[in-house]
């Protein structure tokens, strides 16, 4: 394996603990779903609270790395929540709080999350997906990527389960290895924004496409599936 | 500058009094600007009157007072017994009757000095959009431009509008500007569209659709140059308005 390659096998590994723990609170959020539909029971937002639990140890665990969590459900999946967000972060003092976003459609704050590419992507593939780098102005407040899974029962899309994870942490997580490496070493999204880079010209969230990409910057390794991530060096 | 000068200067700026127009005031559009946000929920009740005066640094004479401009705006509504208290009361939509009080609290100035904040930080976020922004950002962008156009109520417009320049920000894939573009649609975002009216409407959206145009385009100069303009003139339109208001 190349260095290269050994650095994402690393970052991989880190997110895999992520997206291992995502699933299980998909599939809590799905047994709460089966539950409320075998006792032919509308689904409603006190049903998802027993994610708290879960979601409370993803945020123990991952201090650092994972800045919120929880479930984030279909227009009108549940009765008394048109839009319903279970969404748990933890604050400095690593105390963990609920989330409060207006999800009311009918109000001028209304944040319609239905448009996101982490909501439309599990949905429209039916697989996890992690978007970004972007500027996640509802949660985080901070760039961010969302790590989510789709949640189905019966066959029908419910919503997404998901963690945000900082831009900043992923860094980290690379720059060492990044600068290790000796020679000019990118690592750009799928779609080409920077994610970490060990040059000073080439900085994070910036594009590293077509006309933008500096000669002689060449893909030495790359992630296929859930990062489409490559990392980009001089040859 | 001699000494004595900046001294003075420095003096005006540092040791000014900390809310000239009033602390009643102060309280109140912080409050009616965490209403309009949806920070605080309609029908949410406030905490006791003490404990809010506690948390304002103000006295409860003050914070009553606050309460009453909140009251006459239409944005709180107090209720007597055991169940009692204050609560929000949201507005469902951004209607005159409350914007105008909220308007009245802001001095010529004041516009003035938020007009060139956000001219600042639109301009930049713009400029930085149109070298950032992905083909999925252009996609989000272009889809609340649609909004707008489509937007049939004041209130859908002011959504449709904060939206398109908090997306902006962030496909300059800047965290800081994204903030300030909240915060300044915090404080002034519900008044931006109450003076516009009949064709001002056609014309205020398609500022929208050139600057998304620019930034889609790649053109920074022009994407900061548009996104100046355009906030200028809506600028110029508060402060018009706001001088009405105290016209015979």
């Amino acid at each position: 394996m190349s260095e290269g390659a050994a650095l994402l096998a690393g970052l991989t590994g880190r997110i895999g603990q992520v997206l291992g723990r995502v699933e299980e609170l998909g599939v809590a959020a799905e047994s709460a779903a089966r539950a409320a539909r075998a006792g032919c029971r509308e689904l409603r937002r006190a049903d998802f609270t027993v994610l708290r639990p879960l979601a409370a140890d993803l945020l123990r665990e991952q201090a650092g790395l994972v800045a919120g969590t929880g479930v984030v459900l279909a227009p009108d999946v549940a009765a008394d929540a048109p839009r319903c967000i279970e969404w748990w972060w933890a604050d400095a003092a690593a105390r963990i709080s609920r989330l409060r976003v207006d999800t009311d459609p009918g109000s001028a704050g209304c944040y319609d999350y239905t448009t996101t590419e982490w909501y439309r992507e599990p949905e429209r593939t039916g697989r996890a997906a992690v978007a970004g780098p972007y500027v996640d102005f509802i949660c985080t407040r901070e760039y961010t990527f969302t790590l989510a899974v789709p949640v189905h029962d019966a066959g029908r899309f419910l919503g997404v389960a998901g963690a945000d994870i900082l831009a900043g942490q992923i860094e980290r997580l690379m720059l060492p290895g990044l600068a290790g490496l000796g020679r000019v070493a990118v690592l750009v999204s799928g779609r080409g924004r920077v994610i970490a880079s060990n040059s000073a010209s080439i900085r994070p969230g910036t594009v590293l496409r077509g006309p933008h990409r500096p000669p002689g910057l060449v893909p030495v390794a790359g992630l296929g599936g859930l990062l489409p991530w490559t990392l980009l060096s001089a040859s | 500058m001699p000494r004595s000068a900046l001294a003075t200067v420095r003096s005006r700026s540092v040791f000014a009094p900390l809310d000239p127009g009033g602390r009643a005031g102060t309280v109140a559009r912080r409050l009616a600007q965490a209403i309009t946000l949806g920070l605080l929920l309609d029908g949410e009740c406030l905490p006791a009157e003490a404990e809010l005066a506690g948390q304002f640094g103000v006295s409860p004479v003050t914070l009553r007072e606050a309460l009453a401009m909140l009251r006459d705006m239409g944005l709180v509504e107090t209720r007597r017994g055991r169940q009692g208290g204050s609560f929000i009361r949201a507005p469902d939509q951004a209607q005159a009757g409350y914007l105008e009080p909220q308007l009245r609290l802001l001095s010529l100035h004041e516009l003035q000095d938020i007009g060139d904040h956000r001219a600042a930080v639109a301009g930049a976020a713009a400029r930085l959009a149109s070298q950032r922004a992905l083909d999925g950002d252009m996609h989000t962008l272009r889809e609340h431009v649609a909004r707008l156009r489509g937007a049939a109520t004041l209130t859908e417009r002011r959504r449709a509008d904060a939206r398109i320049h908090i997306e902006i920000a962030a496909a300059a894939q800047s965290p800081r500007l994204t903030r300030q573009e909240m915060d300044l649609w915090s404080e002034v975002g519900d008044l931006v569209w109450l003076p516009v009216t009949g064709n001002l409407v056609a014309t205020v959206t398609a500022e929208h659709e050139a600057l998304v145009d620019a930034i889609g385009q790649g053109d920074p100069d022009r994407a900061r140059w548009l996104a100046e303009q355009h906030v200028l003139a809506e600028t110029q339109r508060l402060i018009q308005r706001r001088l009405r208001m105290d016209q015979p």
